[in-house]
């Protein structure tokens, strides 16, 4: 039989566990879970709390049965809480109406043109390699684009630059080239530049000419500056543009502001150079990619730099037609017929 | 030029596989671009060089070869069967313009069987790419083709004779030519004429009444050089193009011209053909050989390599170079006539670059050093770039050509530049506006099922600026159609002119050119009453708006499309803001939301600027959180609605500093504006 006092405790004990059920039982989020926790078990006026001090008050005899009734309430307190805590902090599982497996929501991001991701490519490399970038207009006249490049007047070699012309002596410049004699005319060396830009030709457009395109120039002028130098700086940007395995060859040439002139093939990509009847290298398995050259002497004549006392190298080549090459684009027209379906690719380069 | 391998042999030996020699000439700068088998002979088509004339024949290729096989050249003999008399005593030639013609030379030879070629020199003519005519011409094509001299045979019965003078054409003087085009003559054209008139024009192509036919049997054959230059200027202003003057305003070898006719005579003498005894040959001012001095120094510093001073010699002469050792390793070198190519001491370490081996050359890696940084444009344009890639806009590229009737239609106010020989006459402009080829772009777009366009170029425009002309670096913009896919979450909007105005706005903010404003402007490119000036620092930097149905008519577009467009140079001129941090704030702010009537022609941005200049103490921004019109508002009115936040930087703000603020801006709009509060619009 129990004593009447220790009934009466189980009565009181009943009667938080019955308020522990009811209350429990309407627990919908943490923060009200904190709160009963906080009313049954909170240090100084927690109801376990309170419960224990009134053990005190018990005989002798019957604390130990008192302690065991408030110990299995505690334990049913702690158990209940850790429970909840659980349940509430597994999330809900869909009850349906949300099919998780849709497609999320996009934030569309324009495209940049091929052109322009390919010639940052290219910028990219030479700013690390110490260059800095220069320009210069388009409409060019007829001494900066040939005569100061030692084109003479009526030379041959000025059929390979077919040129669209203003007046006889302005025209659309042929190439980047016109750049290297207005920053020599105005600056002293060392020289250690890369012009990008638009150059124009008189071409009638098909997959492979347009009378529009893109260009890079390089030139690095100052003393003890060799062929060596060409090569080394060419074939390290060669290879950091199209991997280090790349095979390069340097082959004599002629430019007539270059002297002696280097044309740069590189192994074809397309064919891997195995394939005889290949459209892109025709079968050679080499890839024209740039054309190269020592400053020629009279260059420097023009520009009132002495070729006694300094030398230098420059290149020049086409960032759209690299571009074709190294995207496998068969149509150069594509860059300029700007068809979304074409540009929105390169998002993903 | 083509090269017949079996022709190549009758210089110089040939035996390494056809890879393996095709590869060699690469390296030493001969590119076959392509070769064919034909009737057992190789036909390669190498690439050549302007400055390069002494290839354009079969004996130039054989010295390079020789040289790069380290062999020498067959000797060939002509010999001729001759008459007792001299050409002198046919013809009399007389130089009247030395400066366009430095040497004349030509040969006479009698009694020649005119007829068809024999195989050998068939073959040899249509391994050319020729097509055989009769053994004399075809005799001239040969010599030129195994030499790179042109010569001309003139049937000698058909030249009032004797005197056969080069000079340059009179007035009113013309001629047949071989192709049966009568051509008028100018004076500065040099012409070969006998007693009467021009019987062919020097350099270029002769005259049909003095041709060679089958007919014929006493030939004079011409072997002479001309001036580069004037050749060119004839042929280009005649615009005739013969394999004669490719090679003539290339420079011919001027020694070998005694040679070349000999040779032509001597082929014709297998043809029944007598040579007179001695050719003419007016050669007023002998040239003499270019001497050049190499520094073996030179080499070294322009190579990066040291060659030996055996090589140099070796290389030089066997490319026919003349040497004289002047102290150690510094030469004097004589240049041989047929390289008109060499002139500088560059020259000549390029040659022997090109026989030691490019690819023999070491590769240097120059120290990385950074002499300036990269100019700032560049970044700007990279920012403005994110901005817009960030807004939904594709960047694209147009051509800077312009068609003459659009751009009438655009009416930009600016004079456009025209170019003399476009590719066609719809591209006979550069462009004064980017708003064209965004137009084309969109239709282009929009006719291949892309219904959302959004796009922007940076590029130039050009115009004329009183005699100069000029151009510029502008920004366009155009926006048309569904911002985005269709999705499950709901439609995508539509483009609009606030999604355009935004799109400049983040442009502008980007680079910190702020505060900037917008003023009306009533450009051609817009509809009247949706455009806009773009200013910053009070000069304008562009416009926006919607594209006028005048210009979406030129391409076919239906509407709407906004459009804008900026001169990057005119702004990248100006300072931007300066960058400055400021640290977040300690105290929290109170925000205040004011709801009032104003008249509807009252624009936001007056309402804007009077907040702006306004001083209202702890205000720190406001903005518009709505805007509308009609419905329950009277029909002269319209409703906004305002954000303020306000902020005590110092302290937490009390509310009573709040509403002292609030009731502030209040009395001013109301002096302003004569806004009207709205009910629950004001903050208790």
């Amino acid at each position: 039989m129990l004593s009447p006092n220790i009934r009466k405790f189980k009565t009181t004990i009943d009667v938080y566990r019955t308020k522990l059920e009811e209350q429990s039982a309407q627990i919908q989020d943490l923060r009200a879970l904190e709160e009963l926790h906080h009313q049954f078990l909170s240090r100084k006026r927690g109801t376990i709390t309170l419960l224990f001090e009134q053990l005190k008050e018990f005989d002798p005899e019957e604390k130990p049965a008192a302690g065991q009734l408030l110990n299995a309430l505690k334990n049913e307190v702690q158990e209940r809480f850790s429970a909840l805590e659980t349940k509430l902090k597994t999330p809900a599982k869909p009850k349906g109406e949300i099919d998780i497996s849709l497609p999320g929501e996009k934030l569309y991001w324009g495209a940049p043109h091929p052109v322009r991701l390919f010639q940052q490519e290219i910028e990219n490399i030479f700013v690390s390699m110490g260059f800095s970038i220069e320009g210069g207009p388009e409409i060019e006249t007829d001494y900066y684009n040939f005569e100061a490049l030692n084109f003479p007047p009526h030379h041959p070699a000025r059929d390979d630059w077919d040129t669209l012309y203003i007046t006889d002596k302005l025209l659309l410049r042929t190439h980047t080239s016109p750049v290297q004699i207005r920053v020599m005319e105005k600056k002293k060396p060392p020289i250690k530049i890369i012009i990008p830009g638009k150059v124009f030709r008189r071409e009638t457009p098909d997959p492979t000419h347009l009378p529009m395109f893109f260009q890079i120039e390089g030139l690095v002028v100052d003393k003890g500056i060799t062929f060596a130098h060409l090569k080394g700086t060419l074939e390290y940007f060669l290879k950091r543009l199209f991997g280090e395995r790349i095979k390069i060859r340097f082959r004599p040439s002629f430019f007539p502001f270059t002297e002696p002139s280097a044309e740069v093939d590189i192994e074809c990509l397309a064919c891997g150079a195995k394939n005889p009847d290949c459209r892109i290298c025709g079968g050679t398995g080499w890839k024209e990619i740039l054309g190269s050259g020592m400053v020629d002497p009279q260059v420097f004549k023009n520009v009132n730099i002495d070729p006694e006392t300094y030398s230098g190298w420059a290149f020049g080549m086409g960032i759209d037609r690299t571009a074709m090459f190294a995207f496998g684009i068969s149509d150069m027209r594509y860059f300029f017929e700007n068809d979304l379906r074409f540009i929105r690719q390169f998002t993903l380069k | 030029m083509k090269i017949s391998l079996a022709w190549l042999r009758e210089y110089v030996d040939v035996e390494s596989p056809l890879p393996e020699f095709l590869d060699r000439l690469t390296m030493i700068g001969l590119v076959v671009e392509e070769w064919k088998e034909i009737n057992g002979d190789i036909i390669l088509d190498v690439e050549t060089y302007a400055n390069r004339p002494d290839t354009l024949g079969h004996l130039g290729m054989a010295r390079e070869v020789a040289a790069m096989l380290r062999s020498s050249l067959k000797e060939q003999t002509w010999p001729l069967t001759e008459l007792p008399a001299k050409t002198s005593a046919f013809v009399d030639v007389q130089i009247l313009d030395e400066d366009l013609c430095p040497r004349y030379c030509g040969i006479v030879v009698t009694g020649v069987k005119t007829g068809p070629s024999p195989d050998w020199l068939r073959a040899k003519i249509e391994a050319m790419g020729l097509r055989p005519i009769n053994n004399v011409v075809d005799v001239t094509n040969y010599v030129l083709f195994a030499t790179g001299q042109p010569i001309h045979a003139f049937d000698l019965a058909k030249i009032a004779g004797p005197r056969l003078a080069i000079r340059r054409a009179k007035k009113g003087e013309a001629i047949r030519t071989l192709e049966g085009k009568t051509v008028a003559l100018s004076t500065d054209m040099l012409v070969i004429a006998d007693e009467k008139r021009p019987v062919a024009i020097a350099g270029v192509i002769g005259g049909e009444e003095s041709a060679v036919t089958d007919a014929t049997q006493d030939v004079f054959i011409e072997s002479a050089t001309f001036d580069p230059v004037s050749v060119r200027k004839t042929r280009k202003a005649l615009e005739i193009q013969t394999d004669a003057c490719y090679r003539f305003e290339r420079g011919a070898d001027i020694a070998f011209a005694p040679q070349a006719a000999i040779m032509a005579a001597s082929l014709l003498t297998q043809f029944g053909g007598k040579a007179a005894k001695e050719p003419v040959d007016i050669y007023p001012k002998p040239r003499k050989l270019k001497e050049i001095v190499l520094r073996g120094r030179r080499i070294s510093d322009l190579l990066g390599v040291d060659i030996d001073d055996e090589f140099v010699e070796m290389t030089l002469g066997d490319l026919g170079f003349g040497l004289t050792a002047n102290q150690h390793s510094i030469w004097r070198v004589q240049v041989p006539s047929f390289r008109v190519d060499i002139e500088r001491e560059a020259d000549l370490i390029e040659e022997i670059a090109r026989f030691y081996g490019y690819d023999k050359i070491p590769v240097v890696v120059p120290p990385l050093e950074v002499l300036e940084a990269v100019p700032s444009d560049r970044e700007k344009i990279q920012k403005l770039s994110q901005a817009l890639f960030h807004h939904g806009f594709d960047e694209v590229i147009n051509q800077s050509f312009a068609d003459p009737e659009k751009e009438a239609v655009f009416r930009s106010g600016k004079a456009p530049v025209e170019i003399r020989n476009p590719i066609s006459t719809k591209a006979s402009l550069l462009r004064t506006t980017l708003l064209g080829g965004l137009l084309e772009n969109t239709a282009w777009n929009r006719n291949r099922g892309t219904e959302g366009v959004h796009i922007f170029e940076i590029g130039n425009i050009y115009f004329r600026n009183e005699d100069a002309t000029a151009e510029k670096l502008h920004l366009g913009l155009s926006t048309t159609g569904p911002l985005g896919t269709p999705h499950w979450k709901g439609r995508p909007g539509e483009a609009n002119f606030f999604h355009l105005k935004g799109a400049v706005e983040a442009c502008l903010e980007s680079l910190r050119y702020a505060p900037f404003s917008f003023k009306e402007d009533g450009h051609p490119f817009f509809e009247e009453d949706y455009s806009l000036a773009v200013l910053y620092k009070g000069e304008k930097i562009g416009r926006m708006g919607q594209v006028h149905s005048r210009l979406l008519d030129l391409y076919s577009l239906g509407g709407p499309v906004y459009a804008a467009e900026l001169d990057l140079d005119l702004l990248f001129g100006k300072q931007p803001r300066p960058f400055e941090y400021v640290p977040p704030p300690k105290f929290p702010s109170v925000v205040r939301d004011l709801s009032f009537l104003v008249d509807r022609d009252v624009p936001f941005q007056e309402i804007k600027q009077a907040l702006d200049k306004m001083v209202v103490p702890y205000l720190e921004e406001f903005s518009i959180i709505d805007h509308y019109a009609g419905g329950r508002i009277p029909r002269d009115k319209k409703s906004l609605s305002l954000r303020f936040t306000f902020r005590n930087p110092k302290a937490t703000l009390l509310a009573k500093d709040v509403d002292k603020a609030e009731q502030k801006i209040i009395k001013n709009l109301k002096s302003a504006f004569k806004i009207q509060l709205r009910e629950g619009g004001e903050s208790p």
